[in-house]
């Protein structure tokens, strides 16, 4: 086996040298082949030894937190699909629906995302980062089901090319790419991403059938709730109960539903130490400190969503996983432990005040991100300034 | 006593810890000064090759100071004189005599000491050749002589792999080593602290009188670097002197004797080495004198003085002057087949992302980068190890933009270069080559 693949990238290696026809694609070549192969490169300079840890294996470690995700969110299409014709072939169906719903997606995530990185590669002349194996694989999750493959491919275009490569690559973007490509769909394609009738894909039984399944999300129900302080209650009338909400069984984006699974990727990746938990706990206390400080602001004449009790904004929309997945992108969020806290915190804050006081936005964890990234570098100044006054100086 | 503790770095589990019993090694028939391993110092070669040296006379001078002399550790001929890069001096090659003949340096008893004044002790180790052996914070060249120091450290032992054990070379040179503190004393005007390691609890139970600090922490909380770091309290602390204990019993004995010293004992390790132990040899010994190659594996690398800070050589090197540690590692120039998705249980790492974590024993380390170079992913691990506080990321890139004034706030000068920050990078960026190459532009620029 082993001989096997290394005969056939020993094989392939001549047409990616200097000189091979396919001598620009060489990146694309060595990023397939550490994969397969831990690359044989020894130390020059001090320190003699290096850590094992690489960038591969961190990024490796996320994308593996995924699949999980991945393939709860493929059941939970099919199941969603077969729901509103109100039938139930059996699990593997289910799964086969979604499957094949899904996985084109991911694969138009993929490839396009790919061919960007190799082209700015080629240019520039380094490795791929793998930071793109992460956000080919975030971004087809927060699709909808319905998404046309064209404007998936146009998203993951947009997230790469304009949130990353134009500033230089993966470690010098101050957007998160995956969330900035699913921004621009949701401003450019707000029919196809937003509403009620997106979030679930249709089985179709006859070729050609036009149907449209239409269920308000628990984001929209909650939103339009008119009973104070039973909010709750109205979005399970509407079927969706606190363990459908926490297990994610409801019509949403492909993987965002389950906040279960992104509670047990958390916790693998705070253990891990890939994940910030600084962050991940600031997002989590600015939601309930946030949701708690709007519960006390409702009234009798207010919103009913004011009185939402606040462990909901954690579990509904795509909360839980901005949360685990798209705040601690590292690179994005501000780098010290101080500034990472608070960078949290101010997530969890504008989420809920999105969410409740914009009625244009019924989910507001996409945007609080994208804002806060935009802020992470003034937050590391303002600590870093701080933290050089205490330095004892040396001339 | 007083205890310092430090709360940053990393603590090495690696296999092939030197034995604790000293062996001596057979006089070698020929050794080596190596100049270059002197950062700053910029060698005037006062010999050629076929030049007879008797043990003490001059090989060559700083041309930034022209009375530091640098002295031959053995009598016989010079047989060769290498170069490197730029012409840099590589390898002053010396073949030892059978009876070597030694030059005669001032000596003086105890007595003698007491009343001595300062300038002529100085120019008494400056005459014995040996000033270089007292080096400098913050940049780590030799001594200013002019200069007077606000601490004085003398590093005992070290975490890392390998050090010889304090214990093991002060044996029964207790006399000397308290000689020694008492010259360092005329020589700044003020009592050396003595630092020893917090686990090294059998130095602390023979020296207790000579011990002023106990220093708890992982590597590099023997660094003197750290250690003042964590002493200081005033810009102008910032200037200190420190010497290591080895090489504090040198200069005692040097300025005792009379004679140029020339016996070293150094720890050879690493789970390449054939047999690791605290080796009695000399100064410039060989390293085919310490251990046998013949025993050796083909892919083995040769670190001098430690493998974070240390030099590599080839198995016909030589010990450096400052360098009492020899470790022999696999050079890990092999593909390795599927290790993404290792689980790691024998793999040492910084992070938490591979089980070795878990692993209470020794780990092999390699000489294998483990990665691509790639941009920096913002982990903070080089913040988290940095054992003087340094943000390591943001130092580098105002180094890399040349904003000398904000990689100086940044408390560039109080790197300790111990190699922590590029050992967890998993971008695999060099950053302590960048902080050493920058402190050593800082250096040139003030100097000129």
């Amino acid at each position: 086996m082993q001989k096997l693949i290394k005969n056939l990238f020993d094989a392939q290696r001549k047409h990616f040298r200097k000189g091979g026809k396919l001598e620009r694609l060489y990146a694309f070549f060595e990023s397939m082949e550490t994969v397969f192969f831990a690359p044989a490169r020894v130390t020059q300079l001090v320190p003699h030894i290096r850590d094992h840890l690489d960038v591969k294996r961190y990024m490796a470690s996320v994308v593996f937190m995924l699949l999980p995700l991945l393939l709860f969110g493929m059941y939970n299409v099919g199941y969603q699909a077969y729901a509103a014709k109100q039938l139930n072939p059996g699990h593997f169906w289910i799964f086969w629906f979604g499957f094949k719903t899904v996985l084109p997606l991911v694969i138009v995530s993929y490839v396009v995302g790919f061919a960007w990185e190799i082209l700015f590669s080629a240019i520039r002349g380094h490795e791929i980062s793998e930071g793109l194996f992460v956000t080919a694989m975030l971004f087809p999750l927060t699709l909808p089901p319905t998404t046309p493959l064209w404007q998936a491919a146009l998203g993951i275009s947009f997230g790469v090319v304009i949130g990353k490569e134009v500033f230089g690559g993966t470690g010098r973007n101050f957007l998160n790419p995956a969330l900035t490509g699913r921004a621009f769909l949701y401003f450019a394609y707000p029919s196809q991403m937003s509403g009620d009738a997106v979030w679930t894909a249709l089985v179709n039984f006859k070729a050609g059938a036009v149907d449209v399944v239409s269920a308000a999300t628990p984001l929209v129900v909650a939103a339009e709730a008119k009973v104070h302080g039973a909010v709750e209650q109205v979005l399970a009338d509407a079927g969706y109960t606190f363990n459908t909400l926490f297990f994610g069984l409801y019509p949403a984006s492909i993987g965002a539903s389950s906040a279960f699974l992104c509670l047990i990727a958390a916790i693998v990746l705070m253990i891990l130490g890939i994940a910030s938990y600084r962050i991940i706990l600031g997002d989590i206390l600015g939601i309930l400190v946030m949701g708690f400080i709007v519960n006390l602001t409702a009234g009798e004449s207010s919103a009913a969503y004011l009185s939402l009790n606040p462990f909901y904004h954690l579990i509904i929309g795509g909360a839980a996983f901005g949360i685990v997945f798209m705040s601690t992108d590292p690179v994005s969020a501000p780098d010290l432990h101080i500034s990472r806290w608070i960078y949290g915190f101010l997530v969890g804050v504008l989420t809920v005040v999105i969410r409740v006081f914009n009625p244009a936005y019924p989910e507001g964890i996409m945007l609080a991100i994208l804002f806060m990234n935009v802020f992470a570098p003034l937050l590391d100044h303002m600590v870093i300034s701080i933290r050089l006054r205490n330095r004892i100086p040396n001339v | 006593m007083k205890t310092l503790t430090i709360k940053k770095g990393y603590a090495f589990n690696i296999a092939g810890p030197p034995a604790a019993d000293v062996v001596e090694r057979p006089s070698p028939p020929r050794i080596a000064v190596i100049p270059h391993h002197l950062r700053f110092a910029k060698p005037r070669l006062k010999v050629a090759v076929g030049d007879p040296v008797n043990c003490g006379s001059v090989l060559f001078e700083d041309k930034r100071n022209p009375e530091v002399k640098f002295l031959s550790p053995g009598g016989g001929d010079i047989i060769e004189i290498n170069h490197g890069p730029r012409r840099t001096v590589t390898e002053i090659v010396i073949r030892l005599d059978e009876d070597e003949a030694s030059e005669t340096f001032e000596s003086l008893s105890e007595a003698d000491l007491e009343r001595i004044h300062r300038d002529h002790l100085i120019q008494m180790i400056i005459r014995g050749g040996l000033w270089w052996l007292i080096r400098q914070l913050p940049f780590r060249d030799y001594a200013k002589p002019s200069s007077r120091p606000a601490f004085t450290l003398v590093t005992l032992g070290g975490k890392e792999p390998f050090r010889p054990l304090p214990e093991i070379y002060l044996n029964g040179k207790t006399d000397l080593f308290a000689f020694g503190l008492k010259l360092l004393e005329k020589l700044t005007g003020k009592a050396p602290l003595v630092c020893a390691p917090g686990d090294g609890d059998a130095i602390v139970r023979t020296l207790p009188e000579h011990i002023t600090h106990v220093v708890n922490g992982k590597y590099p909380a023997h660094d003197p670097g750290t250690i003042l770091y964590t002493l200081k309290t005033d810009p102008s602390h910032a200037n200190a002197w420190y010497i290591d204990g080895q090489d504090l019993l040198l200069l005692a004995e040097l300025v005792r004797t009379g004679k140029f010293p020339t016996r070293r004992i150094i720890a050879v390790g690493g789970n390449s080495t054939p047999l690791p132990g605290h080796y009695l040899s000399r100064l410039g010994v060989p390293f085919s004198y310490l251990v046998d190659p013949g025993k050796v594996s083909a892919n083995t690398r040769y670190v001098s003085g430690g493998i974070l800070t240390g030099y590599t050589g080839s198995p016909g090197g030589y010990m450096g002057l400052f360098e009492t540690s020899l470790v022999l590692i696999p050079e890990g120039n092999t593909t390795e087949f599927l290790a993404l998705f290792n689980p790691g249980l024998k793999k040492p790492t910084y992070s938490r992302s591979y089980l070795s974590r878990i692993n209470p024993k020794p780990l092999i380390f390699d000489c294998n980068r483990h990665g691509g170079d790639r941009a920096c992913i913002a982990c903070m691990h080089c913040a988290d190890v940095c054992p003087v506080n340094i943000l390591p990321e943001f130092a580098y890139k105002a180094v890399l933009a040349g904003e000398v004034e904000e990689y100086l706030a940044h408390g560039l000068l109080d790197c300790v270069e111990c190699g922590l920050c590029s050992y967890v990078c998993p971008s695999k960026i060099e950053l302590t080559h960048t902080f050493m190459r920058a402190k050593a532009d800082y250096v040139k620029a003030q100097d000129k």
